[in-house]
């Protein structure tokens, strides 16, 4: 009963917030990009009349075909949904901070452990339709283009890719949470992501890209590392672990640490 | 500690580093009572507040409200209290409605708490307005409706006439005031302003440097402070002090408030 009331207020907060549509917009133009580059390669003459760089994309080696914008997409749901989703998660923790509500909060009989649980919630629900939102129009967009190569095996295996990718990423969601809560705010976690990401690319290179966190999205997307089939378990191993430890410390920084604003 | 006694601290210490914000404080805040706790800015009021609240904790000694130990993390307890910490603060893309309804979901108060309250505080105009549009003495008047909506037995408040006009400030000592006396809320509050907790509070305790310098109820706090002034103000500042007090009165007269 605390539960479903305190997820519902968390919903509610979300009431005519901007920086949902912002993430949408932000996502979505992800698709709308990856068409104009698969246009130019295909029509490089009638892009260079219209000034666009038909020769850069030619040179960057992708294709105009469908199997070349699937796996791109995974590669955009998959590196820039990490750091959307990051956002995603330092603004539903770090506004109560910015908004300077979370003496509010803290003081209401509920426990708040129940807060974290509602907020990664409502996390996991704004990324989960936000994912499915921009793979669905990037299908419309693809079909739009008439590219060739399209099977729907292949399809299926690239949405579930980006789905599985975009599901991983969110395994590693509690620990920007934690650093919201610990930090007060948006940039230390914003400022946390990125510098994950980019060790996670140097990571991926050095051949431990299967166990330090951030590098294993990128591994799976075949960004770093060699491709592989399939994650091995040791890298659930380490998600699960990045989740319950993440989810922990965030729990344990609302219950017992000062929380002065 | 009496079972009369509400709100009490044993040896409250707060720490931060070098800078002690709160040094053995010891409170006893009766049922049904105004405590007025005044004190300069930075005296450790907040800082006082936020550990009655579980917000932050002590470096050494304990508080406790309605016979609880405040301890961080242990909730449970404020369905039973109402509260304002210094800003008034509310999510600014709600309207003053919603912002409350947050508030009644989580303290389980009656739906018909919001009205109520809205009425009480006199925001109906603005009932569905967002709060990022509210001028800072209606964002008090929020405030002071969310510490409200759940019928507390204690009401915490942390400056409460912070930004509210003449007004607003006699609207809210009469509606605390009511409150104390008709329902027995007892209610805990910090002010700087001197006049505002000599208005209202029926005990009157002066922190400075987080230490509780003194206590007395308001007749002996106003005796002492007549026979000050007596003494140590000149004839021209006791005029002054009488001209500030007549044109608020002529304020309120002019703008509909009470007098």
């Amino acid at each position: 009963m605390m539960f479903t009331s305190v997820l519902a207020t968390e919903f509610l907060k979300l009431r005519r917030c901007k920086v949902t549509w912002f993430t949408f917009a932000g996502l979505s133009m992800g698709p709308l990009g990856l068409a104009l580059f698969m246009w130019i390669v295909r029509e490089p003459g009638r892009a260079a009349q219209l000034g666009l760089l038909g020769t850069k994309a030619n040179l960057s080696g992708l294709e105009a075909t469908w199997p070349a914008y699937l796996s791109t997409l995974t590669l955009l749901v998959g590196i820039g949904g990490m750091l959307l989703l990051s956002f995603i998660v330092a603004y539903v923790f770090g506004r109560e901070y910015t908004e300077v509500t979370a003496k509010n909060m803290l003081a209401l009989p509920v426990a708040r452990h129940w807060f974290v649980m509602a907020k990664l919630v409502v996390a996991a629900v704004w990324w989960l339709v936000l994912t499915v939102a921009v793979l669905a129009e990037a299908m419309v967009v693809g079909f739009a283009l008439s590219l060739p190569g399209f099977s729907a095996t292949m399809a299926i295996g690239a949405v579930g890719n980006a789905l599985v990718a975009a599901g991983i990423s969110y395994l590693l969601v509690p620990v920007v949470a934690w650093i919201t809560t610990a930090g007060r705010g948006y940039m230390p976690p914003l400022g946390f992501a990125i510098a994950m990401m980019a060790l996670g690319n140097i990571f991926g290179k050095t051949g431990w890209a299967e166990w330090f966190p951030w590098s294993i999205v990128p591994l799976m997307i075949g960004m770093v590392g060699n491709p592989v089939e399939s994650l091995p378990a040791g890298s659930f191993v380490v998600l699960g672990f990045m989740f319950v430890a993440g989810t922990a410390a965030t729990i344990l920084q609302l219950r017992y640490a000062d929380n002065a604003q | 500690m009496s079972t009369d006694t509400v709100i009490s601290s044993r040896s409250l210490t707060k720490h931060y580093g070098e800078v002690h914000a709160v040094q053995d404080l010891e409170l006893d805040v009766r049922r049904g009572e105004i405590y007025g706790f005044l004190g300069r800015n930075g005296a450790g009021k907040t800082t006082t507040i936020r550990m009655l609240l579980g917000l932050i904790r002590p470096t050494s000694g304990e508080v406790s409200v309605l016979g609880r130990r405040i301890v961080p993390g242990e909730t449970s307890i404020f369905g039973r209290i109402g509260y304002l910490v210094e800003t008034a603060t509310a999510y600014p893309n709600l309207t003053v409605r919603e912002n409350l309804e947050v508030q009644r979901r989580l303290t389980g108060a009656p739906r018909t708490s919001i009205t109520e309250t809205i009425a009480l505080l006199r925001l109906e105009p603005y009932a569905d307005r967002r709060t990022g549009q509210l001028s800072l003495g209606n964002k008090q008047r929020l405030s002071l409706a969310r510490a409200l909506l759940h019928s507390p037995e204690v009401l915490v408040l942390d400056e409460p006439a912070n930004a509210l006009d003449p007004a607003g400030i006699v609207e809210v000592r009469d509606l605390l005031r009511s409150l104390a006396t008709q329902r027995g809320v007892t209610v805990f509050m910090s002010s700087h302003i001197l006049a505002e907790v000599a208005h209202l509070a029926d005990r009157i305790g002066i922190v400075h440097d987080g230490r509780l310098i003194e206590e007395s109820g308001r007749e002996e706090f106003a005796a002492k402070a007549r026979a000050f002034s007596a003494e140590a103000l000149t004839e021209q500042e006791r005029a002054d002090a009488l001209l500030t007090m007549d044109l608020e009165r002529y304020f309120l007269s002019r703008t509909g408030g009470t007098t």
